[in-house]
């Protein structure tokens, strides 16, 4: 039998084929960690990331992972790794959190491998991620706002240290370890889960290696990028050419009493198909655990470009060419020093970034953008601590995951109501009511969204969550939490409202609330007493009287928000059976607009 | 037709087909097909048993009269689900909690930056939901005592607001059920007439998203499926059938239509969690293997079960429709995963020229371009008969005609967006889809803790054939396994089922203060709700079993594994000792660690009871052949190119006789494609074995 025709391999199906295979290896790793791993925060709230980089550290393949763990940082602490250790050899495991080598911040733990081919060549870096339930800080919380520099923090810093050679433990650093984390046991079953998980990718690569040889998985790789690039480059094209600033703020905390204030200045260049993000122009690094790390500065304006463009791009090494990130060292919103604390790194400054690089975006023309997602970590995600009274000796320390919602307007689309952050993109998972009960003495009073908090607009925020917490009796209770939002709220855009503010407050045996207790506070509750948590709500995208009137019917259906707030806010008049009125709908909305 | 007595019946309603198969005596194993109907899913259902009937020479009163058991696959419950066209349904939820089933559990983005998702609404409106001032903690104790005089009101309400059924789902209801059960009485009483679900009563476990969705999509159905099974028996009554209807279930067994119609989401995935039933048995029998994959590769999805030494596993994250908008169950369910692959799925090529396969699909209308019916976008289907896998002039064994000319011109545009020919890009659509399917196995037996090359592959669906060497390739599977029945499994192995019950109990224990005497009671009242079903539904099983399990995990995990039980109690320390150690080795066969150390915390009990029914061996499969003689055809493989491959008729391979590829084998329901480099041998059982060279 003769070929009639020469088969060929289409260079789309390649792309697709292996780009499947690489995500694949990287939901592998993470499920891996997912399974292997004790504590709530890894294997309930998800917190965790894994990443392929290349041999040349570029990032390859990210699949589902938190984007503030991954876009960047990896690709830096792959070079550490090199330049560390210029002799790599196959069976070496490298453990990184530190912040001033290319990790996210000190809670965040890294483990990397390099891939070694049978010839001895470093083919590609695989990292897995963690946040740890503790991290050794002076305090029981992993974000230790308070921190005027790493010491006072108190976390164990490991700047890329050799943690495994010929796939053997340096049981040093276990014992290291297991001396200054709370919980020992916990950890180390999440460390074993990290490198298990970074194993998983090394040993999948090497088959795949094995398979289809390295060159040929090098050309892949640069195709692959050259396409992410083409599909960035057509989406800047899209875009309104222009420059925006766009200032924020973070709410006070110790250390920076009067907030901090964040400018962000983004250019689009859609000649040159480029965004520039400038991050240079913010205060210098501040005496407290606020300050962010060079991967999350980094991250949090590409964050902003991705969340901002209206158009799924890959986000990997390829479309990352096309993006100008401008820092500055020893900034707030830039490249730290030691020993500067950047204990909280992932949150709140790189939060607030990042909804500013996207509500530039929105600024520069209708269609892009978003408005601010709401703020978070009100005390629905404080970390509480004590003695369980139903067990004898029963000390407990806790992250807390109860409802934080705050999706922002979009373009296309309402809030998500289960957003968290730019950074976390709708991807961590909340406690069950239950479980939290029964592992900790706490009573979970109230859960629910508060109706008309919504930041109104075209596509409209999403409310808060109301949540009420406090200990069981017999038990006293530490809680600690640091948030944002409650005097600088999630802001809408383009026309749409700002979503109402954080709140937290105190309610006592008697039932009375105290006053506003702030962003950041330690609190003790006796039994009976019980903690209030508002997270912030979500920004609107667009005038709320462009919205359509059949959505704020549904809302007011749904409880969402109120006939009162669909009148005077959306301009939607609806009936005694809570259907639209048109006609009286189309006179208010005249109203509204004669009125602006 | 001669007169056969005691047929068995099994029918399963697919997204694109429903299949028909009828075992007994000296008839053997027949199976049927014909398209589904899904505006009455019971036309399409007497349409394939009039088939069976005209190919048996006989009337469908006369065929049905012989049946003695009828087994029944819908996707009824869940085609409800996925449209919303279920009941008006209120949810009662503890007073402060209104938003259990809004929030879910957090998350629930598929997809990075792609923020025109909209977040899916509640599988109950908040408009619908209402609070009942109540609490009872961890412990049990009641903190906020049941405010009847505040229920009665509320239930009334619901009597105004048309309410047509009803869940209840209180924190706390499965350590102290007296608050769901108190208003379960006053809804009889009030509201008497209206279904209702208590959520301890039919899914007693922690977790209240997962609880208060089960009794949420449980209620929501009693309405929809009690019409549907009362009008189905009816039908099948009207045309002479008077044996005993049995209903496919989540759990991979069968229950009594009645049964289910009291608790309706026993029939969420009924059909699809029979094939690794069916997967199970031809794994046993062809391969001698008690671990294998189970594929059913039908018109728009490609499902995949599992058996893991000897057993199905089964997942409480059972998903009823799509990954973000969908509902999960919560409810125990054989753990078999759906994607969106099959031979509608779509496929086109991106802006940067990435191809791309699916999700989106063709559907049954106006289905793949080259059935003529409207459709002109490219899908799998169509890359085969361009590829010259499937014969355009039998498929379906002559009864639909395909149009190459019409998937040539569909496939086109691939072609040019790859800037290929035609067959390079027809096999570039196939393989991306192979490998699609690729990724949802290892997904699940990474989850399950399998290796997927560690046991064969069992292809069903009428697909099977043109996947399974891709697959295998990819897998490194020792064998494929095509049975004879492949394009029906899921009705196959409704036959196979075991009429089945499961119960559940959730108390915490530790093994290192194990109160035996409270565990061996629970467990003894699990074994006497075992024992009545056997003797009440089951009282005509040749034999039954009862087998216990358990929900347990490492103290501060939070995920739960389940562990067999050696036995319905513990005598003594060294059986408390005994769960521990089987816990660490499920735990590591799982997760690949082991904590020895470790002490084990007990959730959830666990009971099944297993009733065996009589099925007498059949003659051998035979299946209708069309007597076609060998031929050739030319296909296209992407390791050779185009071929002249030789054509051959399924029923004309002997047993024991190895072909060796490129060749093609037909059968009116099925095309098996056998690449260069892989050979085909029929086994005694009349399936086919697919190796490749050198996977021995």
């Amino acid at each position: 039998m003769a070929g009639l025709s020469e088969p060929t391999t289409p260079e789309g199906l390649q792309l697709a084929l292996l780009n499947n295979r690489f995500e694949g290896i990287v939901r592998a790793m993470m499920n891996t960690l997912l399974r292997t791993s004790r504590s709530a925060i890894l294997n309930t709230a998800r917190d965790f990331s894994c990443c392929i980089l290349t041999g040349a550290d570029e990032m390859l393949a990210m699949a589902e992972s938190l984007p503030i763990h991954v876009m960047s940082g990896p690709d830096l602490m792959a070079r550490v790794m090199k330049d560390f250790h210029p002799e790599l050899r196959r069976g070496d495991a490298y453990l990184h959190n530190s912040p001033y080598h290319g990790n996210s911040h000190a809670a965040d733990w890294s483990v990397l491998i390099p891939v070694i081919d049978d010839e001895g060549s470093h083919r590609f870096t695989v990292l897995a991620k963690a946040h740890l339930a503790d991290c050794g800080n002076s305090e029981p919380t992993t974000y230790l706002a308070s921190a005027r520099d790493v010491y006072e923090e108190g976390a164990l810093i490991f700047p890329c240290v050799k943690v495994q050679e010929d796939y053997e433990d340096n049981e040093d650093i276990i014992r290291m370890a297991q001396l200054r984390i709370r919980v020992p046991e916990l950890w180390h079953g999440d460390f074993l889960a990290l490198l298990g998980a970074a194993r998983i990718g090394e040993r999948r690569l090497l088959e795949l290696i094995d398979e289809l040889g390295a060159a040929a998985l090098e050309r892949y790789a640069e195709d692959w990028f050259d396409y992410s690039e083409q599909r960035m480059i057509d989406a800047i094209k899209r875009l309104p050419a222009g420059s925006v600033t766009v200032d924020g703020r973070h709410d006070p905390v110790p250390g920076a009493p009067e907030g901090i204030p964040i400018t962000t200045k983004v250019a689009v260049d859609t000649d040159g198909a480029i965004i520039e993000v400038d991050l240079r122009d913010n205060l210098d690094c501040q005496p407290c655990g606020l300050n962010l790390t060079e991967a999350t500065a980094r991250t949090a304006a590409m964050v902003g470009v991705f969340s901002g463009i209206a158009q799924v791009v890959p986000p990997n090494a390829g479309s990352f060419r096309r993006l100008r990130i401008l820092l500055r060292e020893n900034c707030v919103v830039g490249i730290p020093r030691h020993p500067v604390s950047c204990s909280a790194a992932t949150t709140d400054v790189a939060e607030q970034t990042g909804k500013c690089v996207a509500l530039a975006l929105a600024k520069l023309g209708e269609g892009f953008g978003m408005a601010e997602i709401g703020k978070a970590q009100p005390p629905s995600m404080g970390v509480i601590s004590g003695i369980d009274p139903r067990e004898p000796g029963g000390a407990f320390v806790n992250q807390l995951v109860l409802a934080t919602t705050g999706g922002a307007g979009t373009p296309e689309a309402d809030g998500w109501l289960n957003i968290l952050g730019v950074g976390a993109a709708g991807f961590l998972m909340r406690d069950s009511v239950e479980i939290d009960e029964m592992k900790y003495p706490i009573i979970v009073r109230e859960q629910r969204l508060i109706p008309d908090s919504e930041g109104a607009g075209r596509s409209r925020g999403t409310p808060g969550a109301y949540v009420e917490y406090g200990p069981i009796e017999g038990c006293t209770m530490d809680v600690v939490w640091l948030s944002d939002g409650t005097y600088n709220p999630a802001r809408g855009v383009r026309g749409g409202t700002d979503g109402a503010p954080a709140g937290q407050r105190k309610r006592g045996r008697d039932g009375e609330l105290s006053d506003e207790l702030g962003s950041y506070a330690r609190v003790v509750l006796e039994p009976g007493e019980t903690i209030v948590s508002m997270s912030s709500a979500g920004g609107g995208y667009g005038p709320p009287a462009e919205r359509d009137p059949r959505r704020v019917e549904k809302d007011v259906r749904e409880g969402w928000i109120t006939v009162g707030r669909a009148r005077d806010v959306y301009g939607v008049v609806l009936d005694e059976t809570g259907v639209v009125d048109a006609e009286a709908t189309a006179r208010r909305r005249l109203e509204i607009g004669e009125s602006a | 037709m001669a007169s056969h007595e005691g047929l068995r019946f099994a029918a399963d309603t697919g997204g694109t087909f429903t299949d028909l198969v009828i075992e007994g005596g000296r008839l053997g194993t027949r199976f049927y097909k014909r398209p589904t109907t899904p505006d009455d899913p019971v036309v399409g259902l007497l349409d394939v048993i009039g088939a069976a009937a005209g190919d048996l020479e006989t009337t469908t009163p006369e065929l049905l009269s012989q049946a003695e058991l009828f087994v029944f696959g819908t996707t009824r419950a869940t085609n409800a689900v996925v449209t919303r066209t279920t009941a008006r349904t209120a949810l009662l939820t503890t007073k402060g909690h209104p938003d259990i089933l809004l929030l879910r559990e957090g998350g629930g983005r598929t997809s990075l930056f792609d923020y025109a998702q909209e977040y899916p609404d509640p599988y109950i409106p908040r408009s619908q939901t209402f609070e009942v001032p109540e609490r009872i903690d961890a412990g049990g104790s009641v903190l906020v005592p049941l405010d009847e005089t505040a229920t009665v009101d509320l239930i009334r309400h619901l009597g105004d607001a048309a309410i047509e059924a009803v869940a209840v789902s209180l924190l706390w209801s499965i350590v102290n059920p007296a608050h769901e059960l108190r208003i379960g009485e006053l809804l009889d009483q009030h509201l008497p007439g209206v279904p209702y679900t208590l959520s301890h009563v039919l899914n007693p476990s922690l977790r209240e998203y997962r609880r208060t969705s089960s009794a949420a999509i449980d209620a929501s159905l009693k309405p929809v499926m009690s019409s549907f099974l009362a009008s189905l028996e009816q039908n099948l009554a009207a045309r002479g059938f008077a044996g005993r209807l049995l209903i496919m279930t989540a759990a991979g067994g069968v229950l009594d239509a009645a049964a289910v119609a009291e608790a309706p989401i026993h029939s969420i995935g009924s059909g699809p969690a029979a094939a690794p039933v069916a997967g199970r048995h031809f794994a046993q029998i062809d391969a001698g293997a008690d671990t294998a994959i189970i594929t059913d590769a039908g018109g728009t999805t490609f499902d995949i079960g599992l058996l893991r030494r000897g057993k199905v596993p089964w997942t409480r994250e059972t998903i009823v429709g799509h990954a973000t908008y969908g509902f999960m169950t919560g409810f125990p369910s054989v753990d078999v995963r759906s994607i969106g692959a099959g031979g509608g799925s779509i496929a086109w090529v991106d802006e940067g020229g990435l191809l791309h396969v699916g999700p989106e699909s063709a559907g049954a209308v106006p289905g793949p371009a080259s059935y003529g019916e409207g459709g002109t976008r490219p899908t799998v289907t169509d890359a085969c008969v361009v590829l010259g896998y499937i014969d355009p002039n039998y498929f379906l064994g002559g009864e639909m005609k395909l149009s190459a000319e019409l998937a040539q011109k569909a496939l086109g545009e691939i072609a040019e967006g790859l800037g290929t020919d035609l067959h390079a890009a027809a096999a570039a659509v196939l393989d991306l889809a192979i490998e699609r399917m690729v990724s949802a196995i290892e997904g699940i037996t990474l989850n399950q803790g399998i290796d997927p090359a560690a046991g064969p592959l069992i292809g069903g669906g009428g697909g099977a054939g043109l996947y399974a060497v891709g697959l295998a390739r990819r897998l490194r599977s020792p064998s494929v396994i095509i049975p004879e029945v492949s394009a029906a499994l899921s009705a196959y192995g409704a036959l196979l089922s075991d009429l089945r019950r499961d119960y559940s109990v959730t108390h915490v224990a530790s093994t290192d203060a194990f109160p035996l005497d409270t565990i061996n009671q629970l467990l003894n009242e699990l074994r006497s709700r075992c024992e009545s079903f056997a003797n009440g539904a089951g009282v005509m099983a040749e034999s039954h079993e009862v087998v216990f399990s358990v929900e347990a995990r490492y103290p501060n995990q939070v995920w739960e594994i389940d562990v067999p039980l050696r036995a319905g109690n513990f005598t003594s320390n060294g059986d408390v000792e005994s769960l521990r150690q089987d816990f660490h080795d499920v735990h590591e066969e799982l997760f690949a660690i082991r904590d020895e150390g470790s002490q084990v915390e007990a959730v959830t009990w666990r009971s099944s009871v297993l009733c065996h029914l009589p099925r007498p061996e059949p003659e051998r499969a035979s299946l209708v052949s069309q007597g076609r003689a060998a031929s050739m055809r030319t296909a296209y493989f992407s390791s050779v190119g185009a071929l002249d491959v030789p054509v051959r008729e399924l029923d004309s391979i002997e047993v024991d006789e190895t072909l060796r590829g490129p060749v093609l084998i037909e059968s009116p329901v099925t095309t098996v494609v056998v690449d260069p480099g892989a050979s085909a041998t029929r086994l005694e059982s009349g399936s086919l074995s697919l190796r490749l060279d050198g996977a021995f």
